[in-house]
């Protein structure tokens, strides 16, 4: 099914003739050129490392050209769509989150050499088999985890007296209480924003025991004491410690807050201590993170798994594939990972003690994290229901509402009868 | 010449013409329909097609990259069903009518003023127009800034006049979230509604001002009996106008609220697109959207009825 002749190659130039014009059209017929999708980084030099090194030494070595497309931040989902669809527009592309399980159709069975690249580095974390075994095949080849860790200030913390950051939710709260009081507030995204609500919310939820549906994939269960209790906790939390305006915030209304000094917590990616070092080194300075907080079931951090898939319709799969395997050698990868400190946290075991872990230690909670790390929507697998689920933001606002005053009976019933309603036809 | 000659000569020269090219060109029922082929080809592939698609989208269960199924009318009983759809349509409307209202109101004062002659009249025009010229994106990150509790210009105002600090919180809560929108999205459209209104004002004969003020009317009497009867043909077109754009904005939720805070600002475009791109459910996302069409084709032919009547 995946063998295309020529006739089928000339079909799909000539269908997504807009896709294939980005890509220079004789070396694309030599079967030379492999497109490689991915979204902008938040680290620009990690994109001009494979522009300028990786694309290169590859080409040198084989003489295939690589061609490396940024596309927008947010945008991807969508470009990958119009590829899918139209069936053409790159080869290869980098997926995020859920998009593995979305386009398991149009992704290329990659288990082979999956397979290979993790025995080969230690063997793959569990987290990245989550992040890319869809029904028994890995559609996509892991790249990295973005995880989202607690970022502190050190100095506002230590003027009421915590040194190390606090091990449980309730001991955070009683700090965010006293630090509210001496106008350093909390921030944590509760607004339609993609990351860095989902980044605390879900493993609030999962720390106290709950989830949204069951592991078979049909069965909600949202409706239990334990949400109740997540709930409670996160109206006390956000009425306590933090800011009116997370209500509203989108992903990069922490980081404003946290360059102008507005916050002393908050969750989110690497990034933000990456921007303030280089940016407001004075904010670098008394910036650390941590891990999430636990709750009474235990530690839970969310899984932004960044992998690389070949689209099944390419008319250079063999060329993706190899280049692919290629990508995944230590050689290659230690470079890429490096060139962006640990923005990027390799899924094979074995980077755990890589020197990139080095560059800055303040990243090291990030590796540990892998531990406890799931997809949103754990323990249920990812699948289009769930995508809706989180399109519609049903747990964001579940919590949203409860602390912008709602009773918690009232949004668990209404984030249940959502649920109920995405997943009555399974 | 017989007398015969003549009609002899125009009968052979008759089927002459109709035969050749240009003749034929020349006809006004051709001529016409060729005037208005290419644009009606246009129509027919971004208009029509489009619009053809979707409505067979929203009839299929159809998940991005998978083979879609017809379904019938079960995407629109999920719309029905679905609380956020109902939070969106009411989102939508408000957020429609008070923008149009204050740009109409608005715009049609704008219009008066720059009206009126005064000092650097031309300048002050063109800057008029910068809301409307800059894109919507650069603009409403712009406001972003501006409702920040932290570096916000009226939450300054507000502290310095004695409110507690950080001031409102313009963006997180339900009800300011929607009234944000409301004045941005009036302070984007109000040069269009103004720059339309003031060249329909132009063309009002300055005798019949004459005429009233000799009968002894007032500046509201003229006002009301002259300029608004006058310009009552722009004010529908324009109204018309803003409405589609306002119905169907999406730029400026989608930069500024994402939909939040719980939904207060989510409107149709914004939702259709979440559920189509962001979940891939691309028949359902379609469903959504087209539900912007009933309210809209009911508004457009209400008006064109009261414009052919007027």
């Amino acid at each position: 099914m995946n063998d295309r002749s020529r006739r089928d190659f000339l079909k799909l130039a000539a269908a997504g003739a807009a896709g294939a014009a980005l890509v220079p059209a004789i070396g694309r017929a030599a079967g030379k050129t492999v497109t490689m999708l991915h979204e902008s980084s938040f680290i620009p030099p990690f994109d001009e490392y494979m522009k300028t090194t990786l694309a290169q030494a590859y080409e040198k070595e084989t003489g295939v050209r690589i061609v490396y497309e940024t596309t927008s931040g947010g945008s991807l989902p969508t470009r990958v769509s119009t590829i899918a669809e139209t069936g053409s527009g790159a080869d290869i592309t980098m997926n995020i989150i859920l998009m593995p399980f979305l386009f398991a159709d149009k992704f290329l069975d990659v288990s082979d050499i999956a397979e290979a690249t993790g025995k080969k580095e230690g063997g793959w974390y569990d987290a990245g088999r989550e992040a890319a075994v869809v029904d028994g095949k890995w559609k996509a080849m892991p790249f990295s985890n973005i995880g989202q860790l607690m970022n502190w200030r050190t100095d506002w913390f230590a003027e009421v007296g915590v040194k190390k950051f606090p091990e449980t939710w309730e001991e955070l709260y009683e700090v965010g209480k006293k630090l509210k009081a001496k106008d350093h507030p909390f921030g944590f995204e509760l607004g339609h924003g993609f990351g860095d609500n989902h980044g605390w919310l879900y493993p609030l939820l999962w720390s106290y025991g709950a989830h949204e549906v069951e592991a078979d994939g049909k069965t909600v269960a949202i409706d239990a004491d334990e949400t109740a209790r997540a709930v409670d906790f996160a109206r006390k939390f956000f009425k306590d410690t933090m800011l009116e305006d997370v209500l509203g915030w989108t992903d990069p209304s922490n980081n404003k807050a946290w360059m102008s000094e507005q916050i002393s917590c908050t969750n989110n990616a690497e990034s933000i201590l990456w921007f303030a070092k280089r940016e407001f080194p004075e904010i670098g300075k008394v910036t650390d993170q941590a891990q999430n907080p636990a709750g009474p079931k235990g530690r839970f951090h969310v899984l932004n798994a960044v992998s690389h898939s070949i689209f099944n319709f390419s008319p250079v799969k063999e060329e993706a594939v190899a280049f692919l395997a290629w990508l995944m050698d230590p050689k290659q990868l230690g470079g890429w990972y490096g060139i962006a400190d640990s923005y990027y946290q390799p899924l094979l075991h074995g980077y755990d003690d890589a020197p990139m872990w080095q560059v800055e230690p303040r990243n090291i909670p990030y590796r540990d994290s892998l531990a406890n790390a799931h997809i949103v929507g754990w323990p249920a697998p990812p699948n289009r229901q769930l995508a809706e689920s989180v399109a519609k933001y049903v747990i964001v606002d579940m919590f949203a509402k409860a602390c912008a005053g709602a009773p918690t009976k009232e949004v668990i019933k209404n984030a249940e009868a959502q649920l109920k309603e995405i997943y009555r036809a399974v | 010449m017989s007398i015969h000659s003549l009609p002899l000569t125009a009968t052979a020269r008759l089927p002459r013409r109709a035969l050749s090219l240009s003749g034929w060109l020349d006809r006004e029922s051709v001529f016409s329909w060729l005037m208005m082929a290419l644009p009606l080809l246009f129509l027919a592939a971004l208009v029509g097609y489009p619009l053809v698609y979707g409505i067979l989208l929203s009839l299929e269960d159809r998940p991005v990259a998978e083979p879609g199924h017809f379904v019938g009318l079960k995407n629109f009983i999920t719309d029905f069903h679905d609380p956020i759809f109902w939070r969106v349509a009411v989102n939508t409307f408000v957020y429609t009518i008070v923008a149009t209202l204050l740009k109409m109101v608005g715009g049609l004062g704008l219009a008066l003023a720059m009206n009126q002659d005064f000092r650097m009249k031309n300048l002050v025009r063109a800057v008029l127009l910068l809301p409307f010229i800059v894109p919507t994106v650069l603009s409403t990150v712009a406001w972003m800034w501006m409702l920040d509790p932290a570096f916000s210009v009226v939450n300054r105002i507000l502290i310095g006049l004695g409110m507690p600090r950080p001031g409102p919180s313009w963006l997180g809560n339900p009800v300011l979230a929607m009234i944000s929108i409301i004045v941005i999205n009036t302070w984007r459209g109000l040069p269009f509604y103004g720059i339309t209104l003031l060249a329909g004002l132009q063309t009002v004969p300055p005798e019949l001002y004459e005429a009233a003020t000799i009968d002894g009317a007032s500046g509201w009497q003229r006002f009301r009996f002259v300029t608004l009867p006058l310009l009552k043909p722009i004010i529908l077109i324009v109204t018309l106008f803003s409405v589609i754009f306002t119905f169907a904005d999406f730029q400026l939720v989608y930069v500024l609220t994402h939909g939040g805070p719980q939904n207060a600002t989510n409107l149709f475009a914004t939702y259709a697109f979440d559920i189509g791109m962001g979940a891939g459910q691309l028949g359902l996302g379609a469903s959504v959207a087209l539900m912007m069409l009933p309210a809209l084709a009911l508004l457009i032919v209400a008006l064109t009825l009261y414009m052919r009547r007027a």
